[in-house]
C-alpha cells in the first residue's frame, strides 16, 4: 500500500506534453470525442444525447462523480499529474480559488467567443468565472440564491402561520435580520422542546456567504482573525445553539434523510440547488410531499448565494475549440431551462431564469411551491464574494470542527471561536 | 536415482586436466545464472514501481510543493521538523495505534480459536471453512456504509437498541475510543476469516499422531491446544502477526469511509496517518510535506517491522538450531549442494 502510493504520487509527476491540438471541427468524416466530467445531480444526461444528435461526428464520454469534495480531489489529481482531465471539467464555487490559482491551466474561452455571448449570465456569474488577468476560465452553468425552507405542520404545532407568504413576513419580509431568525427559533423551542435547524455549519455558511468579503478580503488576504463583523455573526449562532436551536445533525448525512420526516428540526437555508437534495433525502427515507416541506420567499440578512459551478476546458484537452463549443451550448439559456427541470437547480442566465419564473411549474414535494418565481426573487441584489485560495479548507477543516464544538455542546462561544482561530494558524497561515 | 547437474562429476577421469569445452562453460554459465533470470521480472517491476517512487517521494519532501502549483524552493529537511512538531501527525499516530491495537489483538485471538475449532472433526467442513471467508469477499467499500449506519449516533441500530435498554446513547463518531471501536470493529469483520483460514492451514500441518498419544497420555483438549497446537505453528502465526502489522499501520478505508465528507473525523477524532496524508495532500495542497508525512510513515513501518523480525527470531528457532550454529563454525557439518 505505501509503495502503490508513493508509486501513485510519483506516476502523478510524469510531466506530460502539452497535446498538440489537430483542432478541426468536428463532422461525420472527422469524428471527435469529448469526455465530460460533472459531480452531484447535474441533470445533463438527456442534453448529451441532444448534443450528440444535432453535431455529427461527436461524441461524448461522460463521467459523473458523487460529491463536489470527491470530484475536487479528482480535478486536483488530474491537474497534479498534468493529464488525465477530460475535455471539459465541472468546477464548484468552493474550490473555483484554489483552481483560479492555476488559472494558465485552462482555456481562454475569450478565444473560443466568450465575449459573444458575455451578456447571457449574470454580471457576477460572469465575473467569478474570469480570472485577474481578464482571462475567461469557466461558463456559469447554475447559481445558489437562498429561499428559506420550513416545514408546515411543526410550523403549525408551534402555533406559527404555515402559509409561505406569511411565514415570509414572520421573518421579516425584505428586512428579514438573523436576530428575528434565532428569537422565533427560540419561541419554536419554548412551544415545542425541538431543535429550530439541523446544524450550525449550514447556517454558518450562510451568514458568511452574504457578507460582502468573506474569509477572504477583496484583494485576497484572510479576512478572519479581529473581524468584529464576523465574530458578531458567530456569537449570534452560538447563543443560538446553546438555547438548544441546533438538532446536531450529521452534515449532507441527516441519518440518510430521516430526520427530514421525523420532526427533527423545522427550518433549513436553502440555496437552489438544496431542494434537489431534500428530494433525494426524502426519498431515501420514504417521505413524499405530505412531510409538510415547502419554501418560502425570505431569507434573514438579506440576499445570499451559495455554491453553483462552472464548466472549464483544461488546457490538457486536445480539442479545445469543440470542447468549449459543448461548453457554451451546455450553459446557453435553452439547455439551462431543461438542466433545472432535471436536477432542480437555478440557472445563472438571465433569459432561463426568465424562462423558468414564466413556466412557473410548480414543485410538488414543496408544497406546489413556485420554484421559479421564489428563487428569481431571491437571486435579486446577490453580490459575488471573492473566494480565495483556501476557502473551502477554511469551510470544512476550520469552521466546521469549532461549530460542531457548540453542537455538541462542549464548549464555549469564546473556545470555538479561538479553536477557529487556532485551526485557521495551523492549517492555512502556517501550512 | 542420482541428481542430474550437469557438472562434470567430481573425480571424474575426463576433466580433471583439459580445459573444459564452451558448451562445459555454457552449461556451468546456465546452472548459475538462469535462477537471477527467473526472478529478475520480479525485481525489475518492484524497482520500477516500489523503489524509484520512494526514492521520488524522498526527493519531493525536501522541497516546497504545492499540489497545483507544482515544485517550488529546496527546504531541506524542513518539512521533516514541522511534521514532527505537528500535532495533527502525533494525533494520526496515536490513532493509527490504538485502532491498530483494537484490531489486530481480538482479531487474531478471535482468529485462532475458529481455526482450533474449525480444525476438529466438524459436519460439513467446506462450508463452515468457506462460510468464515465471506466477509473478506465482500468489499470494504460496502461493508463500511453498512456498520457507518448500524453506528449511526442519531438513528443508527446499535444506539436505538440501547436507547430501549434505557441506556445513553454512545457517540460513535464524535468521540475518540468509540469511533475507534467502531472502525476496528469493521476491520475485524474482514479480517478475522482470512486469518483463520491461514491459521488453519497451519493446524492441518500438524501431525496428528502426536495429538494422540497426548491424549493416550491424558492431556485435554485446552492442553493439546496450548501445549501442541500452538507450539507447531509459531512461524505461521508470526507472519500472520507482520502481514496484519503492516496492514493495521496503512489503514485508510475504513475510516476514510466511516465518515465520507471528512478526513477522519470533524475533529480528526479518527483520522489515521494515511488519511491525514491524504488531507495534507489534496485539502491543504502542501504535496512536500505530504511526502514527508509518507516517508515517516515508510520509517515507522520499517521499525516496527525489524522488531517484529527480532522477536520472531527468538520464538521462530527450533530448539536445536543453536547447537547446529556451533556445529557449522567449527566446520562440522556438510553444506548441502545447490545451496
Amino acid at each position: 500500500m505505501i509503495t502503490a502510493l508513493t508509486g501513485t504520487m510519483t506516476l502523478a509527476f510524469v510531466a506530460t506534453g502539452c497535446g498538440s491540438s489537430s483542432d478541426e471541427p468536428a463532422s461525420a468524416e472527422n469524428p471527435v470525442e469529448l469526455t465530460v466530467t460533472t459531480f452531484g445531480n447535474f441533470g445533463y444526461d438527456d442534453l448529451y444525447a441532444e448534443y450528440e444528435e444535432a453535431n455529427p461526428g461527436v461524441t461524448i464520454e461522460a463521467n459523473n462523480i458523487d460529491g463536489s469534495a470527491n470530484a475536487r480531489t479528482d480535478a486536483f489529481t488530474k491537474l497534479a499529474a498534468g493529464s488525465g482531465l477530460s475535455d471539459v471539467v465541472a468546477v464548484e464555487e468552493g474550490w473555483l480559488g484554489s483552481i483560479m490559482e492555476v488559472s494558465d491551466q485552462f482555456v481562454d474561452l475569450n478565444e473560443h467567443g466568450a465575449q459573444d455571448i458575455k451578456d447571457n449570465w449574470v454580471d457576477w456569474k460572469f465575473e467569478q468565472g474570469t480570472d485577474p488577468d481578464g482571462r475567461v476560465i469557466g461558463y456559469g452553468t447554475d447559481i445558489g440564491p437562498q429561499a428559506l425552507c420550513f416545514n408546515q405542520d411543526l410550523f403549525e404545532e408551534a402555533g406559527f402561520p404555515t402559509d409561505r407568504e406569511e411565514v415570509a413576513e414572520l421573518f421579516g419580509g425584505d428586512d428579514a435580520t438573523w436576530e428575528t431568525y434565532f428569537d422565533l427559533g427560540r419561541e419554536y423551542n419554548e412551544a415545542t422542546g425541538k431543535a429550530w435547524y439541523d446544524q450550525s455549519a449550514f447556517v454558518w455558511n450562510s451568514m458568511v456567504n452574504q457578507m460582502e468579503e468573506g474569509y477572504y478580503t477583496a484583494d485576497g488576504a484572510l479576512n478572519v482573525e479581529g473581524n468584529e463583523a464576523m465574530r458578531a455573526k458567530f456569537d449570534l449562532l452560538a447563543a443560538g445553539t446553546a438555547d438548544g436551536l441546533s438538532a446536531n445533525q450529521k452534515q449532507f448525512d441527516w441519518g440518510k434523510g430521516k430526520a427530514f420526516v421525523d420532526g427533527s428540526f423545522a427550518v433549513h437555508v436553502c440555496p437552489a440547488w438544496m431542494l434537489g437534495t431534500i428530494q433525494e433525502q426524502l426519498e431515501s427515507a420514504g417521505g413524499g410531499p405530505e412531510t409538510g416541506w415547502d419554501v418560502a420567499d425570505v431569507f434573514p440578512g438579506g440576499a445570499s448565494n451559495w455554491g453553483g459551478a462552472f464548466l472549464s476546458v483544461p488546457e490538457s484537452s486536445e480539442q479545445p475549440a469543440e470542447a468549449a463549443k459543448l461548453a457554451a451550448w451546455l450553459t446557453a439559456p435553452e439547455q439551462q431551462v431543461k438542466q433545472s427541470a432535471a436536477a432542480n437547480n437555478f440557472p445563472s442566465t438571465l433569459e432561463a431564469q426568465q424562462q423558468i419564473v414564466e413556466d412557473a411549474v410548480p414543485n410538488e414535494l414543496f408544497n406546489d411551491a413556485p420554484y421559479g418565481a421564489i428563487f428569481a426573487s431571491r437571486a435579486e441584489g446577490v453580490v459575488a464574494q471573492f473566494k480565495g485560495p483556501k476557502d473551502s479548507v477554511i469551510q470544512e477543516n476550520v469552521f466546521a470542527p469549532a461549530l460542531k464544538i457548540l453542537d455538541t455542546g462542549s464548549g464555549t462561544a469564546d473556545e470555538a471561536w479561538n479553536e477557529a482561530v487556532k485551526l485557521l494558524n495551523e492549517l492555512v497561515v502556517n501550512n | 536415482m542420482t541428481t542430474t547437474l550437469n557438472r562434470p562429476a567430481a573425480g571424474a577421469p575426463a576433466a580433471s586436466k583439459t580445459a573444459p569445452t564452451f558448451r562445459q562453460r555454457l552449461n556451468v554459465f546456465d546452472v548459475k545464472a538462469s535462477p537471477y533470470l527467473y526472478i529478475a521480472p520480479f525485481f525489475l517491476l518492484f524497482g520500477l514501481v516500489g523503489l524509484f517512487p520512494l526514492g521520488y517521494t524522498f526527493v519531493v519532501s525536501l522541497f516546497d510543493w504545492h499540489l497545483l502549483k507544482g515544485q517550488g524552493e529546496f527546504v531541506g529537511l524542513r518539512n521533516f521538523v514541522e511534521v514532527l512538531q505537528d500535532r495533527f501527525f502525533w494525533n494520526s499516530l496515536f490513532n493509527t495505534v490504538s485502532i491498530f491495537l483494537l484490531s489486530t489483538i481480538p482479531q487474531l485471538v478471535v482468529a485462532t480459536g475458529i481455526a482450533a475449532v474449525l480444525d476438529q472433526n466438524l459436519r460439513a467442513k467446506t462450508f463452515w471453512r468457506m462460510s468464515i471467508l465471506l466477509p473478506y469477499i465482500v468489499t470494504p467499500v460496502a461493508v463500511a456504509m453498512i456498520f457507518a449506519n448500524m453506528f449511526g449516533e442519531q438513528y443508527g441500530l446499535i444506539n436505538n437498541i440501547l436507547a430501549s435498554m434505557g441506556i445513553d446513547r454512545i457517540m460513535w463518531m464524535n468521540e475518540t475510543l468509540p469511533s475507534h471501536i467502531a472502525i476496528a470493529t469493521m476491520v475485524n469483520w474482514r479480517w478475522t476469516g482470512y486469518n483463520a483460514l491461514i491459521l488453519l492451514a497451519a493446524m492441518q500441518a500438524v501431525p496428528r499422531d502426536i495429538y494422540e498419544s497426548a491424549a493416550i497420555d491424558g492431556a485435554g483438549p485446552f492442553r493439546r491446544f496450548f501445549s501442541i497446537t500452538l507450539p507447531s505453528i509459531r512461524p505461521t502465526m508470526i507472519f500472520v502477526v507482520i502481514t496484519a502489522t503492516i496492514g493495521g499501520l496503512q489503514i485508510f478505508t475504513e475510516p476514510k469511509l466511516y465518515d465520507p465528507r471528512s478526513a477522519g473525523g470533524t475533529a480528526r477524532q479518527f483520522q489515521t496517518t494515511v488519511l491525514y496524508l491524504w488531507e495534507m495532500a489534496f485539502q491543504r495542497q502542501n504535496f512536500g510535506k505530504a511526502a514527508t508525512i509518507a516517508w515517516l510513515l515508510f520509517l515507522i513501518i520499517v521499525l516496527f517491522g525489524i522488531v517484529n523480525w527480532l522477536i520472531s527470531r527468538r520464538i521462530a528457532t527450533t530448539g536445536d538450531a543453536p547447537a547446529n550454529r556451533r556445529l557449522r563454525r567449527a566446520g562440522l557439518t556438510t553444506t548441502r549442494s545447490g545451496k
